[in-house]
């Protein structure tokens, strides 16, 4: 930039086939060839097959199905890193998974069954449903790619860094500078602190808001508490490429710091509007259908 | 005449002379930069009119003189509005006469009808007058508004990006350049958004014009032209100045109201919903 940092402006996208976790089916965090053939042929069979509902009207209470693929955007290409073909996004622990404690586990897994099982009140459900921001760890951070809208867009000055997370138009402020929030103060997306190392951003946060622990999405889920520290870094590989590592380390519900790394690709724009809670008329029918259940 | 025109000429000129005396921060390109964290101070979000001060935003007849309704009572002065000389140039907003009854109509139904008042988009102008700050990231190729109020944000283009390809609530926004003055307007916005707590309004034909000129090193003077065939007679202006956040560390927190108003949105879905 004049200024004379490092130049990470632009819009960025992450879709890719690749998920957070390594699927049981894959060993070794880099890919043949032959699976990436494999991977990226499966991707492109699933999304066509959703399009296929069958011929006629489905009778009542069977499984409509969901988005069109049009709506849809979970890559279609394998995540390389320097060119290498990826199994996961995380590359430590060497298994490719989350190293919860046994204590970290067992929260993972009770605030998932509340957010599968519980419909009793809206703040049971995922923040995805309540629209207070995009689902999983859309916005991060860390940052990962979810079924749609996996773009980011990056304003830099001096002082601040703006990061436009698409779903839902949710904006991350990095301050260049400054001292972190008081502990009372705990905005959605947590508080990010940043300085640059060389050609690296490096962003700290932590300090999160109390409900945003479980990150649950479709491609992926994981636990984090509102005391987790993320450490982000962005380095600028080339003009379409900006290479996106990250570590979490929570010592009371992780058995060690895990890393993952991404490239995001740069995209076309602009970024249009993604309204939620203004439209939101699934929280109110889940809410409603759950109450109908039980006078039934 | 020549006399005539002379003055005028200088009159004109004086006030160029004056923020001439000011000069901004530039981008790269040699343009105003805008960066910061800015906010206004006035109650124009109350109404953007003229109005003396009253004991609640909507009032309903009493023994003697109107009294606040029912469901301001508890509020107390909190829930009141201060006066204010308003914002409008030329002072009242020219509504056709079917759009000055909507108006009366909005005000009424204040309280079920704002969408502040269920955390939705504000859209643009309002956006800009909330009771909430601002932070504008601004370089020679970008220019990015992040509202606290809502998690509100404006991606505006740098240049003219043709009509909207859906209305939004935050508009399709571009800037261009009269001088030193930043000149964005906005369209594609839809008929849901309102522009302020007194049932001011708009529909989809709407167009934005605004204006901001930095005047000193902590302030704007803005202004924006609304422009609406469907509910005004002629474009009309308003015109505020804009305030830096100056205190250390000054930064803009996000006003989430999102989950501020579940309780009042769904409250009555709950299992066991409360008194």
């Amino acid at each position: 930039m004049p200024w004379g940092d490092p130049d990470i402006q632009g819009i960025w996208t992450s879709a890719t086939l690749t998920t957070l976790d390594r699927p049981d089916e894959l060993e070794d965090l880099v890919l043949t060839e032959e699976q990436v053939r494999f991977l990226e042929q499966y991707g492109e069979d699933m999304l066509k097959s959703i399009d296929d509902l069958p011929e006629g009207d489905l009778t009542a209470g069977e499984d409509v199905g969901g988005y069109n693929a049009a709506w849809l955007d979970p890559g279609t290409r394998v995540l390389r890193v320097n060119g290498e073909p990826r199994s996961s996004i995380i590359v430590e622990p060497e298994d490719g998974h989350v190293p919860y404690t046994l204590w970290g586990r067992g929260r993972f897994y009770w605030q998932g069954y509340t957010f599968i099982a519980r419909h009793d009140n809206p703040e049971e459900r995922p923040l995805g449903e309540r629209c207070t921001v995009g689902f999983g760890s859309t916005g991060g951070p860390p940052m990962l790619p979810v079924l749609y809208n996996n773009n980011y867009q990056f304003v830099q000055t001096k002082d601040v860094i703006l990061i436009l997370v698409e779903m839902n138009h949710d904006v991350r402020t990095v301050r260049m500078g400054g001292k972190p929030l008081p502990k009372a103060v705990r905005p959605w997306l947590g508080d990010s602190l940043g300085h640059w190392e060389g050609d690296t951003l490096v962003v700290r946060t932590t300090g999160f808001h109390l409900q945003q622990n479980l990150r649950a999405a479709i491609k992926h889920q994981f636990y984090m508490t509102e005391d987790s520290v993320v450490e982000e870094r962005f380095t600028r590989t080339s003009k379409g490429e900006l290479l996106y590592q990250f570590s979490v380390t929570d010592e009371s519900i992780y058995t060690q710091t895990w890393r993952g790394e991404m490239t995001l690709r740069s995209g076309e724009g602009p970024i249009y509007e993604y309204a939620c809670h203004e439209g939101n008329y699934a929280i109110k029918n889940i809410l409603a259908g759950a109450r109908q259940e039980e006078k039934e | 005449m020549n006399l005539i025109r002379l003055i005028a000429v200088l009159c004109l000129t004086i006030p160029a002379f004056a923020l001439a005396g000011y000069e901004p921060p530039r981008t790269a390109d040699g343009k105003p930069d805008f960066t910061g964290v800015w906010q206004v101070l006035n109650t124009a979000n109350d109404s953007l009119e003229a109005h003396t001060g009253r004991a609640a935003q909507v009032m309903r007849e009493g023994p003697v003189v109107p009294v606040p309704v029912k469901a301001l009572v508890a509020l107390g002065a909190v829930g009141a509005v201060p006066p204010s000389l308003g914002v409008v140039e030329g002072e009242a907003i020219p509504y056709k006469p079917e759009a000055l009854a909507k108006r009366e109509e909005n005000r009424k139904n204040w309280i079920t009808a704002d969408p502040e008042v269920r955390c939705y988009l504000p859209g643009i102008p309002r956006a800009t007058y909330m009771p909430h700050p601002f932070q504008i990231a601004h370089n020679k190729d970008a220019l990015m508004f992040s509202y606290s109020y809502a998690g509100a944000v404006r991606n505006v283009a740098l240049s003219d990006p043709g009509p909207a390809p859906i209305d939004s609530w935050m508009g399709l926004s571009w800037a261009r350049w009269e001088g030193d003055t930043l000149v964005i307007e906005t369209t594609g916005m839809h008929d849901q958004t309102w522009l302020d707590r007194s049932g001011n309004y708009h529909s989809d034909k709407l167009k934005v014009t605004e204006r901001y000129t930095r005047t000193s090193e902590h302030t704007i003077d803005y202004s924006a032209t609304l422009e609406d065939d469907e509910v005004f007679t002629r474009p009309w202006t308003i015109s505020m100045p804009l305030y830096k956040r100056i205190e250390t560390d000054a930064q803009m927190l996000r006003f989430s109201c999102v989950e501020y108003v579940e309780e009042m949105m769904y409250g009555h879905l709950r299992k066991e919903p409360l008194d």
